[in-house]
């Protein structure tokens, strides 16, 4: 902006080249602060997706302090004297400093999407690239394919409301989810109803669950831990209930999990909804209409969805 | 404005017109504001709803289907009833007056557009009170959730839901071709293209995007309709159809529907800094021809709201790069209105302020849109509160302060009676600081993993949503010193002269308020481009005359 | 958004803008009619979409589509953007009998176009809920008969009208908006045609 200021004595610029560094300086901080901002990384793809997020926010702060500076500048030093009805010196417009401030927006903004892209491909080849295969997911599912799953797969069946986690190759299920650290795992995630998002934060990781077409999905955790698994796409009435945990542990812990929950006979999992529908079906007042909730999946583990949390 | 009009001598004109199928743009204009504004109350109220919901993270306040169904009417009613309505009204008003045409190119078929709204605004709102209660599946009414039809009635909310906004799409559309029309064939003589003022451009922009995008929406909106009442598959999976193919329809229009909201606003900033800094636009014809480069980037977009929807990575970074360079017009404007406000005189009157406010919030919401644009942040914030407080950056921050500093700028001229500028003040402070108080905490919340359209949440994030909840009713607060300023201004505040800020522009030259057919049969001749502040040159032929005429008449008790 | 706005009237009440005279009726309405495209665009990527995508396109005992009625209803109706043609140029020419005979003449080849429609969907073995195949077929089919419906009904009225003393005395973009829509609709058929008819395989 300043150099739209037609001469520049060396006092001015070196208020201007002292401000711009503290700007700059900011700006530094606020990306380490970032980091700060989001859930504990535990898996491969948080450390690459937050450090983005760190440089996008270092650049955004710069831009933002620098336009506010110069907004608050003139706000302070261009204002019009009171009783002066004047109008200002009618600048109107300079070619050079147009084609400047496209170039430096295009500059900033192909410079960030190429960071992206680069994490994008890394992400790929890490893992969280998803495979759809199209078709009727109910009645491949409804089969249990197991031996045509790889034996590190985790079936992931959504419902209204509840998650289902299936372990072919062990036999076992669950409504909480177990992973091995630094173990890459392979999600088969479909849906019985309607859309489901599945989103673990602490893994910087999402993939809607789309009925009607079965989707591949890999990562690798990193950090040991117990983790919130959260309905990314709204489902309905209890969308907000529609929560699992997710639980990240050694690598003998979680084969001496797997064991143990295969000798437990099959019960109730977990459903939030359902015993809350319950308790609404007695009130004289419930509210307006709801489709009832999927009755709870019958599974070898409930596990728990109200112990704390990591992230 | 020749002597041969006696304004003065005219019977004054009931205000019954505003209650009547009228065909005076102007008078059109009003009804399409105070009815938005009418419908911006109960999307108010909803949102208050809302906020005392999450200001604790259980869901105690209402049950969860009543939530459901609140925040989805609240985000219907805002964009289809408030935000679409208030800038159409703003163009009824504006683009006649500022072009010189002496209304709009089809001011019938403008009537039964304004007439519209009302009549799917009940529609919407009856939605209430049908068995089972209205939609429930969120403004973009995805399915499979939005055909579950739980009650199975053949009306329901959602069938409501769907052809209300389907009406609202016909509203839109006849507006458009009429703005468009208007715009092309009845501008003054003399206007040439790059002696338009850039609010017209950025209206011109807008509606050519409503007219490419809109029908996609409605065609796949029909679909919906036949899926949940007809039985048809085109989005149910058990059918053979697809769910994903209903999200490009919707986001194919949807996505552009924010440039159709915010490019009038830029068209307002554009018009406002000038007359408050006492400058010409910095760089007139790139502000100007940046509208129509949103436009066409605006339209290959929409993929970028599906990054977690299950699109080819190829798909993924291809729409990433198109996002981002939306950036770069965006970039020539806000730098345009910079170098428009360096070195002026300005004068901080409320409707420069709320532009002053609104651009703050728009810079802000720009860098959290680069920070969404990018697929790997994306699938992380994607459907959080991250977004949540980003698009109400824009929209609240950003449109609706825009258009607040519009209603103060022009309720002169239309309304012949000056605004009181102290609680005009107030109403700023009160949404600025709202706003901010509102939609900040929203950012952090959302990067740590709270998804939005919830009813209840995870106890680690009932920090920001207390504070989002405080600035929420703080907001709730601020409309009332604006109802108060609007009401006892147009009663009884102080007469306005033709050109109270002293701006340079076509409607500047008429009495406020306009006669009904504005110039009539004396549309001045257009010699210079506009904003000539400082300039020292006349907008018109014998502009001396006119502005002389118009001050005798104003003198005239 | 399935009917079109009417092309006559709503003219402004002082007859002329900045620019000169000015019926602008014409402008408004080709403005109308390209954002009318994209909606039947929209429905034919949907279809391309649905159809590429389908593991079971056609329903359980459809064969397919039999294409030898439609390609004479096809016929018929690309003749009938002739003889609208013919009727503007009689028109312009100030034959005005003309005119009236060839427009009628048009206007029974649309309503031959839809009694063909009729029949054809008769016969059909399937509804517009057997599956996507049979919601895209009579979506995009009833979608475009309604335009020739409408279109039949806009020459109606035209004519009448061409009978009122001084009708023409402002311009004949009432004629022109009408012809203009039907070639539009025209189009639309032969896209739909080579979607639907010509492109059965799966």
């Amino acid at each position: 902006m300043t150099s739209s200021t037609p001469r520049l004595r060396p006092l001015p610029l070196l208020g201007l080249a002292l401000w711009v560094g503290l700007l700059v300086l900011v700006s530094v901080w606020m990306s380490r602060q970032a980091y700060h901002w989001l859930p504990v990384q535990a898996s491969t793809a948080a450390p690459l997706v937050d450090g983005l997020f760190s440089f996008e926010t270092g650049v955004g702060t710069f831009v933002f302090l620098g336009v506010i500076s110069v907004m608050i500048w003139v706000v302070l030093m261009h204002r019009a004297e009171k009783y002066d009805a004047s109008d200002a010196e009618p600048i109107e417009g300079n070619t050079k400093l147009e084609v400047i401030w496209t170039a430096i927006p295009l500059v900033l903004v192909m410079g960030i999407a190429v960071y992206a892209i680069q994490v994008n491909t890394r992400l790929g080849v890490l893992g969280p690239m998803e495979h759809i295969h199209p078709g009727n997911a109910v009645e491949e599912v409804g089969g249990y394919p197991g031996d045509r799953l790889p034996p590190e797969t985790v079936e992931v069946i959504a419902r209204q409301w509840s998650w289902e986690f299936r372990y072919p190759a062990a036999g076992v299920s669950s409504t909480e989810l177990h992973l091995a650290i630094d173990q890459p795992v392979t999600f088969r995630l479909v849906s019985d109803d309607v859309i489901h998002g599945f989103y673990i934060p602490a893994f910087r990781l999402k993939q809607d669950v789309v009925p009607g077409t079965a989707i591949d999905f890999n990562l690798t955790p990193t950090r040991e831990g117990r983790y919130r698994l959260r309905d990314s796409q709204f489902s309905g009435t209890w969308f907000a209930a529609n929560q699992a945990d997710v639980v990240v542990e050694a690598g003998d812990a979680h084969a001496a999990w797997l064991k143990q929950a295969a000798a437990q006979p099959l019960q109730s999992g977990i459903s939030d909804a359902v015993q809350e529908y319950a308790v609404r079906d007695r009130k004289s007042n419930p509210g307006w209409a709801t489709v009832p909730p999927a009755p709870p999946p019958q599974v070898n583990v409930p596990g728990s969805n109200t112990l704390p949390h990591d992230a | 404005m020749t002597s041969a009009t006696f304004p003065s001598s005219e019977p004054k004109p009931s205000w019954t017109r505003y209650f009547s199928f009228n065909t005076d743009a102007k008078v059109i204009g009003i009804q399409y504001i105070v009815l938005s504004f009418f419908y911006f109350l109960i999307g108010g109220l909803l949102a208050m709803i809302i906020r005392g919901e999450l200001i604790t993270p259980a869901a105690d306040l209402v049950d969860r289907t009543v939530y459901n169904g609140i925040y989805t009417m609240h985000g219907t009613i805002m964009l289809f009833l408030f935000i679409f309505p208030v800038l159409n009204g703003l163009n009824n008003l504006l683009i006649p007056t500022m072009i010189g045409a002496p209304d709009m190119a089809f001011p019938r078929l403008n009537a039964v557009a304004f007439w519209l709204v009302p009549i799917f605004g009940t529609l919407l709102i009856a939605s209430f009170f049908v068995p089972g209660g209205p939609a429930y599946s969120g403004w973009w009414s995805y399915p499979p959730v939005s055909l579950q039809n739980p009650l199975g009635n053949l009306l329901s909310g959602q069938g409501l839901w769907i052809t209300a906004v389907a009406l609202s799409g016909v509203s839109s559309i006849m507006g458009a071709v009429n703005f468009v029309t208007t715009i092309i064939r009845m501008r003054a003589p003399g206007m040439t293209w790059f002696r338009m003022p850039v609010f017209c451009w950025t209206a011109l922009a807008a509606q050519s995007l409503q007219l490419i995008g809109l029908p996609a929406l409605t065609g796949g909106a029909v679909m919906l309709l036949f899926d949940l009442i007809a039985g048809t598959s085109f989005y149910r999976p058990e059918g053979g159809g697809d769910p994903v193919l209903y999200q490009h329809f919707f986001w194919f229009y949807s996505h552009p529907a924010v440039y159709v909201i915010i490019l009038p606003v830029f068209g307002v900033f554009s018009e406002l800094f000038p007359v408050y800094a006492r400058k010409p636009l910095f760089g007139y014809v790139y502000v100007a021809l940046a509208s129509f480069i949103i436009v066409g980037l605006g339209l290959i977009v929409w993929v970028h709201h599906m990054f977690p929807s299950g699109v080819a990575q190829w798909m993924r970074n291809l729409f990433m790069v198109t996002t981002m360079l939306i950036a770069v017009p965006t970039g020539v404007k806000v730098f345009a209105w910079l170098g428009t406000l360096w070195r002026g005189k300005l004068r901080l009157t409320t409707p420069m302020l709320f532009c002053l406010g609104g651009l703050f919030n728009f810079v802000f919401a720009g860098i959290t849109g680069i920070m969404l644009a990018t697929v790997p942040v994306d699938i992380h914030v994607s459907n959080t509160y991250f977004v949540v407080g980003h698009f109400h950056y824009v929209i609240y921050g950003a449109a609706v302060m825009g258009v607040f500093a519009a209603i103060y700028h022009w309720f002169p001229k239309f309304t012949g009676r000056m605004p009181y500028e102290g609680l005009g003040k107030v109403h700023f402070l009160l949404t600025f600081v709202g706003a901010n108080l509102n939609f900040l905490p929203m950012h952090p919340a959302g990067l740590m993993g709270m998804p939005r359209r919830v009813s209840s949440y995870d106890p680690e994030f009932a920090f920001w949503n207390v504070l989002a909840s405080l600035g929420a009713f703080l907001l709730g607060v601020s409309i009332i010193p604006f109802l108060l300023n609007m009401v006892s201004s147009w009663v009884r505040g102080p007469k306005a002269t033709h050109n109270p800020w002293n701006a340079i522009g076509l409607e500047w030259l008429l009495p406020s308020p306009p006669a009904e057919d504005n110039f009539g049969e004396h549309v001045p001749t257009v010699i210079a481009r506009p904003y000539g502040y400082g300039l020292g040159q006349p907008l018109v032929e014998n502009q001396a005359a006119i502005e002389r005429e118009l001050t005798l008449q104003e003198a005239t008790p | 958004m399935t009917t079109a706005i009417p092309p006559t009237g709503s003219i402004t009440p002082h007859g002329e803008g900045g620019e000169g005279h000015a019926n602008h009726s014409l402008t408004g309405f080709i403005i109308f009619l390209c954002s009318e495209s994209v909606i039947f665009l929209a429905f034919f990527s949907g279809y391309a979409v649905l159809k590429t995508s389908a593991l079971n396109w056609l329903p359980a005992g459809v064969e397919g589509l039999e294409w030898r009625m439609p390609l004479i209803n096809t016929i018929v109706l690309v003749s009938s953007s002739g003889t609208i043609w013919l009727a503007e140029t009689f028109m312009a020419r100030g034959n005005l009998w003309g005119f009236r005979a060839l427009w009628l003449l048009t206007m029974a080849l649309g309503g031959y176009f839809l009694y063909g429609q009729a029949v054809e969907w008769s016969e059909l073995a399937f509804g517009f809920t057997s599956g996507t195949f049979g919601g895209t077929f009579y979506l995009l089919t009833g979608f475009h008969g309604l335009h020739v419906a409408t279109g039949v009904l806009l020459m109606a009225l035209m004519l009448i009208k061409s009978f009122l003393p001084g009708n023409y005395a402002k311009g004949e973009q009432g004629v022109q908006a009408t012809s203009l829509f039907w070639h539009f609709v025209d189009v639309i058929w032969i896209i739909l045609f080579v979607l639907i008819y010509v492109w059965q395989r799966h």
